[in-house]
């Protein structure tokens, strides 16, 4: 069909809209009116004579977010006021069944070894039984637990690829992949192009599976897509029935999932996506990837 | 002559008193009691005022006797249960009797007036952070949400199928399962070991 579309248009559009600003005139403003109100009207007469086609080719494409495996580092203000919260509540707290039994240990340690200890006297109490004081019961509960070796947490600080998924463990990380648009490849987000009798979500979906030995098992959430990023075409591409493209973002959150390393993938930060996404592109990525 | 007494005690519901006199081979012409209504002949056969009666037959009162007081006990019955059952004590709301003994008090410490000025501080500090925290995640929120608005936009304007699919709920979503994140991450091939427990919970029936 049409050449496929360009990023190179962007960067001439972009710097046009801020030399208008500065100028002070608005004709990209009614540039896109003008073009909107022609896409209702094409929709207009699509309902009516349904021969029209849309001037927009569709793209679906999915932003699968990696959600974070263990919690993230304290604040130092955090970590003064968790200390303070845990003084309070054992200010304000009562003895335990177990801190009772140590003081009642220490109690009778200290009568033992006092001079006039009735042997007697203690052992018909208790019974003259083989009694284990709490503290070496919290002894042993300490050497149980050094037996244990939990997984280090900062296990993937530093030394891990960017394409690996065990990075940043602590946050939530978004899939780059490099794809070919117009002349130049770029990351972006996994994207397909929209063909007749899917939905969007399904596009969504076949241009994850479609990634090259990568076998993502994602969890889309719902059949809304999160974001729109709309671009036109280069004056050269551009044709009567093919103006720009529309690019619509769907969520999903990673279940389980593998990839080689020879190919292209990027597990990023929210932080990390300026260093790799094109500005009127990230704009409009970054309002709906959310670092809750 | 042959005169038998039989004298049956009333020993079964149905009373029966009889006398029996056996008629001898003397009996009158025409066998007629002449003496008077109160002196029968010896040979005639007595008969009693409740044996001059019907025999007794089993009464068709009795069967709806016994159902009416069964229908009665059953009302009871219907009656001691409509009362409401007994509520089920909600034992997180009682306090045991263990924890108000005295000895367990811990000691109240005395804060120095600087530790005191410390921690209000802190406090202060603290919710001037969770009050930056919040509004920095009410305006993500409300971007997020704009720019889902501005998609669905843009895609009425391309397609109202495609726009009319988007907006359809997904069934298979709900339940969502998500395992949070945890202080360490899990270990490969980490075999967790067995242990028993005794399930000492109450179990209460209404």
């Amino acid at each position: 069909m049409a050449a496929p579309c360009s990023r190179m248009a962007n960067r001439p559009l972009w710097q046009f809209i801020t030399n208008v600003r500065r100028t002070g005139l608005k004709h990209t403003g009614v540039r896109q009116i003008s073009l909107s109100s022609a896409c209702r009207a094409a929709t207009q007469t699509r309902s009516k004579t349904e021969g029209v086609a849309s001037p927009w080719k569709l793209y679906g494409a999915v932003c699968l977010q990696r959600l974070p495996v263990i919690s993230q580092e304290r604040n130092p203000i955090e970590d003064q006021f968790a200390e303070l919260m845990h003084q309070m509540e054992l200010e304000r707290s009562l003895l335990s069944d177990h801190e009772q039994r140590l003081l009642e240990d220490s109690e009778r340690m200290t009568r033992k070894q006092a001079d006039n200890y009735d042997s007697d006297e203690e052992e018909a109490d208790y019974g003259g039984q083989e009694t284990i004081t709490a503290q070496d019961q919290e002894d042993s509960w300490e050497q149980k637990l050094k037996h244990f070796q939990p997984a280090l947490r900062d296990r993937g600080r530093s030394g891990t690829p960017l394409g690996s998924v065990e990075r940043c463990l602590g946050d939530s990380l978004v899939l780059l992949v490099q794809q070919t648009v117009g002349k130049e490849t770029i990351w972006l987000l996994p994207q397909a192009q929209w063909e007749a009798g899917e939905t969007l979500r399904q596009t969504a979906e076949r241009g994850l599976n479609s990634l090259p030995e990568a076998d993502f098992k994602a969890t889309f959430l719902g059949n809304t897509p999160c974001g729109v990023y709309r671009y036109k075409f280069p004056k050269e591409v551009q044709t009567e029935c093919c103006v720009g493209a529309k690019v619509f973002f769907f969520k999903a959150f990673l279940s389980a999932g593998s990839a080689s390393q020879k190919e292209p993938f990027l597990w990023v930060k929210k932080t990390e996506l300026q260093g790799y996404l094109k500005p009127p592109y990230l704009e409009k990525v970054d309002r709906f990837i959310l670092n809750l | 002559m042959l005169s038998c007494l039989v004298y049956l005690r009333n020993s079964s519901p149905l009373p029966l008193i009889w006398y029996v006199v056996l008629h001898s081979s003397l009996m009158g012409v025409d066998g007629h009691v002449s003496q008077g209504p109160w002196f029968a002949s010896v040979l005639t056969l007595k008969t009693s005022a409740p044996l001059r009666a019907e025999p007794k037959k089993k009464k068709k009162v009795d069967p709806r006797r016994e159902q009416m007081v069964r229908e009665r006990l059953k009302k009871k019955l219907k009656k001691l249960e409509r009362v409401p059952p007994e509520l089920i004590p909600i034992e997180d709301f009682t306090t045991p009797a263990k924890y108000m003994d005295e000895t367990r008090v811990r000691g109240a410490p005395q804060l120095p007036f600087e530790e005191s000025e410390r921690r209000a501080l802190l406090l202060k500090e603290w919710s001037r952070y969770k009050q930056t925290q919040h509004r920095a995640e009410m305006e993500a929120v409300g971007l997020a949400v704009e720019a889902q608005r501005e998609a669905l936009e843009e895609l009425r304007l391309e397609s109202e199928e495609l726009y009319q699919a988007a907006l359809r709920p997904d069934p298979l979503l709900f339940p969502f399962n998500h395992q949070g994140p945890s202080y360490t991450p899990p270990k490969a091939q980490y075999e967790a070991p067995e242990g028993k427990y005794n399930n000492i919970t109450k179990v209460y029936t209404q």
